[in-house]
């Protein structure tokens, strides 16, 4: 039961998270992060640090949202590694607006 | 998410070295979140799998918030509410009758570290059952062993600061899992990686942490002394030590020579399963490669030879010169660096000479009557602990508790696998709802537990319990009428050079404030020797082996009467263990889980969600000449008892050797758990566990 990027994370990218995390668990393709379970201590940094709220503990996702595991499980094993804080997306900023953060 | 009205400062209770500064989030008379703090450069703004949510904890249904009497038979789980003058008056009346009938030692107090902090923790109720002169618990469940040898070899000193392993250039981290078990120390591991250090994990399992590292050695368990012993060997012969270190700061350096000729590479290599050409390579990278760090976790003592490995691997750093700089030696408890007072923690003058002592281990064997005790044990008092899990024993223990004529108090938060047999349960408050000021076995801070919602319930801290206890026998000594925060002034020596800037009340403001120490960037006690032992130098021949095999007067509420005292060896080494036989030919390892602590959270859904069920670990080559499918229900037996998991199969385990993680409750997972088959035999020192020489057979479970 790991720790799981969402939908919002989408077009945002503020990898704040990246930032917080002590293990290096965070994969990057150019829209999104997701989480290699495998790596992830499930220590929880991430979650506030998200300016997005697009990180969760697995067991808090409702069942619509439970694909994000397999996703994050799947997509984690195909991307680079991300390690470093990286500038947000651009329009960033709009979307987390649009979402209310 | 609620709305937060106050926050306030705290601190994690539990058992782990790294005691996090935690922010309490609360809203109204409810806790409602907990974070790490972001100020705290330990902590760094991060909790862990096990405390993150302890709201959860704190405000579960589950919780136990008035004192319950029991109502049908043992172990039934039936109890009825009472009142706290009820529940007194009830465990004063059979105390005063057991008393005099057997005497106060027919009363056996039982803790451990459920919560740690100073008022609460390990010696909070060491003043109360000194003055009854009940039996006195030696309580050697976590590092006593350890504690025993390192302190044999360098005295008791803090040694490194795990923060200065930023500063290192080689670590190898023995029996240490910091990735699930210490994780607030991996970012100064991973900074030093990042600098280039090497990072070696020695490790019968490749753990999360073994994963990151540079190079995983997989060694047999229970054989660490015989690798440090061959690592001596060739730094030795090969001229790599520091000579000039070793003559001014060490004793005993000829005869560890010539018991170290006893370990090449090859012999070692037939013990450890580590080959020849790898030891060599370790023994040079690590003596060469300085300033190199040893992180020995807890897990190094829990078998037949793990006092030993402790001394053999406390002797490297003196050798290679590693004390020399920041980053460099190697790090156990640096919970010796915290200025305590621990006789006014436990009054050890109230010992009256001759009061015995037990080892907790042996809970399920005296219990029974298996173990010849004059009187017999008629009485359990059990916080803090949660023996049914964490002991070994497991069948013997529910067996002695199931006994009608044993009268048992267990302090509690939930009605856990033990409480389930008590006669009178007692409500524990949490640590949101309790004050304490916490040391730690994992860094150089000191930090303060304020309470940030009242006491839910009628639940109590350990100190109003034992202020309670004392009142209701009639003890009328000001030691129990002082408050939480007087207790506190006097843990402490307030007057020590590491105290000096500190007070209360500036950990009332602040938190947390780290000792009155230099930084970690320049934190090196020992460049120049200076160990705290009887020579002052580092003892590879240890003179303390001379009183024979003890343990710390800390772990046996200030009595230093009946210690084991059995021959110890004065230079570290290694002997074989008894094997299983054909009967049972795998090694058993059982460490701290991941997402548990000890048998903290093993109720909570969270934490059960990440753990998974009960499950052992056992290599796909075991398996498949077992019939074992990944998946499948297995039994595990040795000869003590046996428990059903499901079995993983993986590469990461040895052939020949199994994992089953420690802290599923029993009542939850078909009855038995891990502590059913480990036997309640010590290692080599300190009366340590010997629970990764444990020997079982697996089976598919039809």
């Amino acid at each position: 039961m790991p720790h799981v990027v969402t939908e919002n994370c989408r077009l945002c990218r503020f990898t704040e998270c990246v930032a917080v995390c002590p293990v290096e668990c965070f994969h990057a393709d150019a829209e999104r992060l997701y989480i290699d379970p495998a790596v992830c201590i499930d220590c929880g940094a991430c979650i506030p640090a998200c300016p997005v709220r697009a990180i969760a503990d697995s067991i808090d996702l409702s069942p619509e949202e439970a694909s994000w595991e397999a996703v994050n499980r799947e997509r984690s094993a195909a991307l680079p590694l991300i390690t470093k804080k990286e500038p947000p997306l651009p329009g960033a900023d709009e979307r987390r607006a649009a979402l209310g953060y | 998410m609620q709305k937060v009205d106050r926050t306030v400062l705290g601190a994690c209770p539990h058992d782990c070295p790294d005691t996090c500064s935690m922010l309490m989030d609360v809203s109204g008379d409810k806790l409602v979140g907990v974070r790490g703090n972001p100020d705290h450069p330990f902590t760094a703004g991060r909790l862990c799998v096990k405390v993150n949510h302890y709201e959860e904890r704190v405000h579960s249904p589950d919780r136990v918030l008035h004192p319950l009497r029991r109502s049908g038979p043992k172990g039934s789980g039936q109890f009825e509410r009472i009142t706290w003058d009820q529940a007194l008056s009830e465990i004063t009346s059979r105390w005063r009758d057991i008393i005099a009938k057997d005497g106060p030692t027919a009363i056996l107090p039982y803790s451990y570290l459920g919560t740690q902090g100073t008022l609460n923790g390990l010696n909070a109720g060491d003043p109360f059952f000194n003055k009854l002169g009940a039996t006195i618990s030696e309580r050697t469940f976590c590092d006593s062993g350890a504690c025993t040898g390192y302190i044999m070899t360098l005295g008791p000193t803090p040694g490194m600061d795990p923060e200065s392993f930023r500063h290192s250039k080689y670590i190898v981290l023995f029996a240490s899992n910091p990735m699930s078990t210490n994780t607030h120390m991996w970012p100064f591991i991973a900074e030093a990686q990042k600098n280039g250090a090497k990072l070696v994990v020695v490790d019968p399992v490749r753990t999360r942490s073994a994963q990151a590292a540079d190079w995983h050695l997989a060694i047999r368990p229970g054989t660490d002394a015989a690798l440090a012993m061959g690592m001596i060997h060739v730094i030795i012969t090969e001229g790599l030590t520091d000579r000039d270190y070793v003559d001014n700061y060490t004793v005993g350096f000829d005869e560890l020579a010539q018991r170290a000729a006893e370990y090449p590479p090859e012999r070692v290599a037939s013990i450890t399963g580590v080959s020849p050409d790898d030891v060599r390579k370790l023994a040079r990278e690590y003596a060469k490669t300085q300033p190199s760090a040893i992180r020995i976790g807890v897990a190094i003592e829990r078998n037949s030879n793990g006092g030993q490995a402790v001394r053999a691997l406390s002797c490297l750093p003196a050798l290679v010169g590693a004390w020399r700089k920041p980053g460099g030696g190697i790090l156990q408890l640096p919970l010796w660096a915290f200025p305590m007072d621990w006789k006014n923690l436990m009054r050890p003058d109230w010992v009256v000479p001759g009061t015995r002592v037990l080892n907790q281990w042996l809970l399920g064997q005296a219990l029974t009557g298996e173990l010849a005790l004059d009187p017999p044990i008629r009485s359990l008092f059990v916080y803090n602990a949660n023996p049914m899990v964490v002991a070994p024993e497991q069948a013997k223990i529910r067996a002695g508790l199931g006994r009608e004529d044993l009268f048992t108090v267990v302090s509690e938060h939930f009605i856990t696998d033990t409480a389930r047999y008590a006669d009178i349960i007692l409500p524990a408050t949490t640590q949101a709802e309790q004050f304490d000021l916490m040391f730690s076995w994992g860094h150089l801070y000191l930090t303060l537990n304020q309470p940030a919602i009242p006491p839910q319930g009628e639940a109590v801290p350990n100190t109003e319990l034992f202020r309670r206890l004392a009142k209701a026998m009639g003890f009328d000594d000001p030691q129990f009428r002082l408050t939480d925060e007087e207790l506190a002034a006097r843990a402490y020596d307030w007057s020590a050079p590491a105290l000096q800037g500190i007070t209360l009340d500036r950990l009332k403001r602040e938190g947390w404030a780290r000792l009155n120490l230099p930084s970690s960037d320049q934190f090196a006690p020992h460049a120049q020797g200076g160990f705290p032992t009887p020579s002052g130098k580092v003892e590879l021949k240890a003179s303390m082996a001379a009183i024979g095999n003890f343990v710390l007067d800390v772990f046996r509420q200030g009595s230093n009467e009946f210690q084991d005292g059995s021959p110890v060896d004065p230079l570290p080494g290694w002997t074989p263990s008894d094997g299983g036989g054909a009967r049972f030919p795998l090694s058993l390892i059982s460490p701290k889980s991941h997402a548990f602590l000890n048998s903290g959270y093993g109720n909570m859904r969270r934490q059960l969600a990440h753990s998974g069920e009960q499950h052992v670990l056992i290599h796909p080559a075991d398996a498949g000449s077992r019939g074992i499918a990944e998946g499948s229900s297995v039994r595990v037996a040795s000869a003590a008892g046996e428990f059903t998991a499901i079995a993983k199969l993986s590469e990461d385990v040895l052939p020949g050797v199994v994992q089953a993680p420690m802290g599923y409750w029993p009542g939850a997972s078909g009855g038995a758990t891990v502590n059913a088959v480990n036997p309640a035999r010590f290692g080599d020192l300190g009366r340590s566990p010997a629970f990764s020489d444990t020997r079982v057979e697996v089976t598919a479970a039809g």
